[in-house]
């Protein structure tokens, strides 16, 4: 289920003194079963961008076209459009809304008319993807979850509708590195075992550096990269210039070639990066 | 999909025009006169002249009138429900009935009444936007609390109470923002807001207004803990770092509004002479 954007433009207030242009002619494709990181620095118009995937916005100017459905045409059937393309927001506090976890989950499926039966099997099914034990939480009094399982609680929610494309908008923020790690697996397992499309945003360069394969980079409303992780990542003087901090381990392997190691350029994956320093490390300065 | 937009009340529109730079506390009390007149027009020349002045004003701010008037649009069902209201409901005793219907007449006194009432509430939320759209939010505190700083001797906490209207007024927009991203999330979740019966709309609403009101107090309380985090304890002892100063704009604006309160009574009395 590919996603075809022709020269979008968005601007948010239109025709008011506050007018803001925040999309400038974007074109970009996305195809199935990728996993592409969207990053950029705040502002930058991501999130504007991702909420035209899924007809939230529907394009002032330009086309989108997700699976096959022009957004902007006027018999478009965007309800089934947002059930394939699911969205998680950044604060699941704007989603969870019912009293309990189950509730919760199950709303999305219950919009799309379905079966008891078949709504109860996909709660199930939803929270064993995110890694929470139906029996144990289903239950549970949603405002007394931690924050790290509210959010998975809101990625069940999504998950619930059988997403193809899921668009991750900036889930880590705030959590602490544990749930962070849990949320990452969850996402990473999505892709791997269900093969579902993922859109994943974020500001945390490590965290695109070790999951996505292709990266999109977007600065002040335009497109300023775009290409495999690896390929974006080496462009370090341009991600710095907007404002964009490499991931750590690049930073390790640039310090310790500075140094006069000899390492091999745009190191991204972690267990990658320690066979490559330890050997670089035994060999010794380049020259001694 | 973008709810803030058409919103304008609270929002302050920066600028270095006269009326940016008046005293907050004349345009409070030229706000506050200009809306008193209108509780006593019954008739339509005195509106006309009103049209006229809030334009001159709004042109004068540098507002295009095109913002000044989006705000309107959400209130516009309110309106012509307004106006339906009195169309139907009211009379007097000599009314004429113009149409007929089931149980429901309308008649001539009806129509002028809705007519009135309509004129009204648009003049008085175009005033108050254009207060709000010149003057900033310190300045608008600034300015109510100098205007009712006497009620502290009757005992009355002016300047909770001005602080109070002030935070309301600011989270106008805080929540629209807020009710933006919780329509959004709902409907990534297959919600569909233009859809169904009366009943199943209502519903709807409950994913909508549930997180929202679990966020505002949310919210609240953060803003309690900032406030006492910055050591605000209500209005006793504080002091201004700005005070406010009324000067030449001041008297001038001074001298129209009163040319302006003149002629509109004058215009009344002769349209109506009973009053």
């Amino acid at each position: 289920m590919p996603i075809e954007v022709t020269g979008l433009c968005h601007s948010y207030k239109k025709g008011t003194p506050f007018e803001n242009k925040v999309l400038h002619e974007i074109n970009l494709h996305i195809a199935d079963g990728e996993f592409v990181g969207l990053i950029g620095p705040t502002q930058s118009g991501k999130t504007t961008l991702a909420q035209h995937f899924n007809a939230l916005f529907i394009p002032q100017k330009g086309i989108v076209v997700v699976n096959g459905c022009n957004t902007s045409e006027k018999n478009a059937d965007l309800i089934s459009l947002r059930q394939q393309v699911g969205y998680v927001f950044q604060n699941p506090d704007y989603q969870l809304f019912a009293s309990t976890v189950g509730e919760d989950i199950s709303f999305g499926p219950k919009t799309q008319k379905l079966a008891a039966g078949e709504i109860e099997n996909r709660v199930r099914a939803a929270m064993e993807q995110v890694g929470l034990d139906y029996d144990t939480f289903h239950r549970r009094d949603i405002f007394a979850l931690s924050g790290g399982q509210k959010r998975r609680v809101a990625i069940a929610g999504v998950l619930a509708c059988h997403p193809q494309i899921l668009i991750l908008d900036d889930i880590t923020a705030g959590l602490d590195p544990r749930g962070r790690e849990e949320i990452l697996g969850v996402v990473r397992k999505l892709h791997r075992e269900e093969k579902i499309t993922i859109i994943f945003i974020s500001n945390s360069m490590d965290e695109v550096a070790v999951l996505a394969e292709r990266i999109i980079l977007i600065d002040q409303g335009r497109i300023s990269a775009v290409g495999s992780t690896r390929e974006v990542f080496k462009q370090s003087d341009k991600l710095r210039t907007i404002g964009l901090e490499l991931p750590e381990i690049m930073n390790i392997a640039n310090k310790l070639r500075a140094c006069g190691y000899h390492l091999p350029s745009a190191l991204l994956d972690p267990e990658e990066a320690l066979n490559a320093i330890s050997s670089a490390l035994e060999e010794g300065r380049v020259g001694n | 999909m973008e709810l803030t937009k058409n919103i304008t009340l609270g929002v302050y529109l920066p600028g270095e025009t006269s009326i940016h730079r008046l005293d907050p506390r004349t345009k409070i009390i030229a706000a506050a006169i200009l809306i008193t007149l209108l509780l006593f027009i019954k008739s339509y020349q005195p509106y006309g002249l009103f049209m006229l002045f809030t334009i001159a004003v709004i042109i004068a701010s540098g507002i295009p009138i095109s913002y000044a008037l989006c705000g309107l649009k959400p209130m516009l069902p309110v309106l012509v429900l307004m106006w339906f209201f009195q169309l139907f409901l009211y009379s007097a005793p000599e009314a004429e009935v113009i149409v007929s219907w089931w149980i429901f007449s309308a008649t001539d006194a009806g129509l002028h009444m809705g007519n009135l009432i309509t004129l009204r509430v648009f003049f008085l939320f175009t005033i108050i936007t254009i207060l709000t759209l010149t003057t900033s939010i310190v300045s608008l505190t600034d300015g109510l609390e100098s205007l009712l700083k006497p009620l502290r001797m009757i005992g009355i906490p002016s300047q909770e109470l001005v602080m109070t209207m002030i935070i309301a007024l600011r989270f106008v927009l805080i929540l629209a923002e807020e009710l933006d991203k919780i329509i959004k999330a709902q409907m990534a979740r297959g919600v569909a807001f233009d859809r169904g019966n009366f009943i199943q709309k209502t519903r709807n609403l409950f994913p909508v207004f549930l997180p929202l009101f679990i966020n505002a107090f949310k919210r609240a309380e953060e803003l309690i803990v900032a406030m006492e985090a910055r050591s605000y304890t209500g209005g006793k002892g504080r002091t201004k770092m700005k005070t406010l100063h009324m000067g030449r704009v001041d008297r001038s604006a001074g001298v129209v509004i009163m040319l302006f309160t003149g002629l509109i009574v004058y215009i009344i009395l002769s349209v109506n002479p009973q009053i």
